[in-house]
């Protein structure tokens, strides 16, 4: 009966774990040091994240089987996958972690991509809140009958 | 005497098909950052039946006199079918907002159009039950 209510709330969750994400990227802008491997530090790589309809649930595998159509539920993000877009080199040399050359690699985070992916996420989270508050309202109406 | 006449089984499967709506525009609206995900569509079964009668082999009752007249299988409710050629955007998705939103605006408005047409139904009926009082 609520469904339609939790194919929305799944996509909320996910909407706001990609914002979670993209508060990471801005935040570590300029971390040098994310990770320490064989003695020397690595910055922050982009993070994204990986968005998929949700499907595996029995129900829906149950009604494919039985060849009758079925509404998949909600999206899921499937994974978190780092950007492997090369590290800005910027000349530095005063920079504690800067190489023998004087230049210091720091995170491939581009404020524009985050910016861009931040409205689109915010948008999307707007959206679904629509749809939450339509099927709620629904639901109450159906309380209605027979009054 | 059948006090529920039709209208209220009519009004019921009007309801499950404005349900089934409300579901797949949710599942569209939250999927609309999904890469190659394609948007879904309810017809209604007046739309199947007359997509299914343009390729007549589906259609085959079985027919045991000469007198019987061929008719359709009695199967109602909806069928949701994917549109799969269409791509609204770079990722492959199909999800078009605006035409969800206005699906969901319309689907609302004719949901609370059959609650109220059920609700009627039975203020009538409560009234001839009541003998007008």
């Amino acid at each position: 009966m609520f469904s339609g209510l939790n194919i929305t709330s799944s996509a909320l969750t996910a909407q706001r774990l990609r914002m979670d994400v993209i508060s990471s990227n801005v935040a570590n802008i300029d971390s040098t040091r994310a990770e320490y491997v064989n003695g020397n530090w690595v910055p922050y790589r982009r993070k994204m994240v990986v968005l998929e309809p949700k499907g595996e649930q029995f129900s829906t595998l149950l009604n494919k089987a039985m060849n009758k159509d079925t509404v998949t539920s909600g999206v899921k993000v499937s994974r978190i996958v780092e950007d492997e877009t090369p590290y800005k080199l910027v000349f530095n040399p005063e920079h504690p972690d800067a190489n023998e050359n004087g230049y210091v690699q720091m995170p491939n985070v581009d404020p524009l991509k985050e910016m861009v992916d931040l409205i689109s996420a915010t948008r999307s989270y707007e959206a679904n809140v629509t749809v939450f508050n339509a099927s709620k309202s629904m639901l109450v109406k159906a309380l209605d009958i027979g009054k | 005497m059948k006090i529920f006449s039709n209208t209220i089984s009519i009004l019921d499967q009007a309801l499950d098909y404005s349900t089934t709506k409300q579901k797949v525009i949710s599942q569209n609206i939250a999927n609309v950052d999904t890469p190659n995900y394609k948007a879904q569509e309810v017809l209604p079964f007046k739309t199947v039946l007359k997509n299914e009668l343009k390729n007549t082999k589906h259609l085959s009752a079985q027919i045991t006199n000469n007198k019987h007249i061929p008719f359709p299988p009695s199967e109602n409710g909806t069928v949701t079918i994917v549109k799969n050629n269409i791509q609204y955007n770079e990722s492959g998705n199909s999800v078009d907002v605006d035409q969800e939103m206005t699906k969901l605006a319309e689907n609302q408005i004719y949901y609370n159009a059959l609650i109220d047409r059920i609700s009627g139904k039975f203020q009538t009926l409560q009234s001839v039950i009541k003998g007008g009082k």
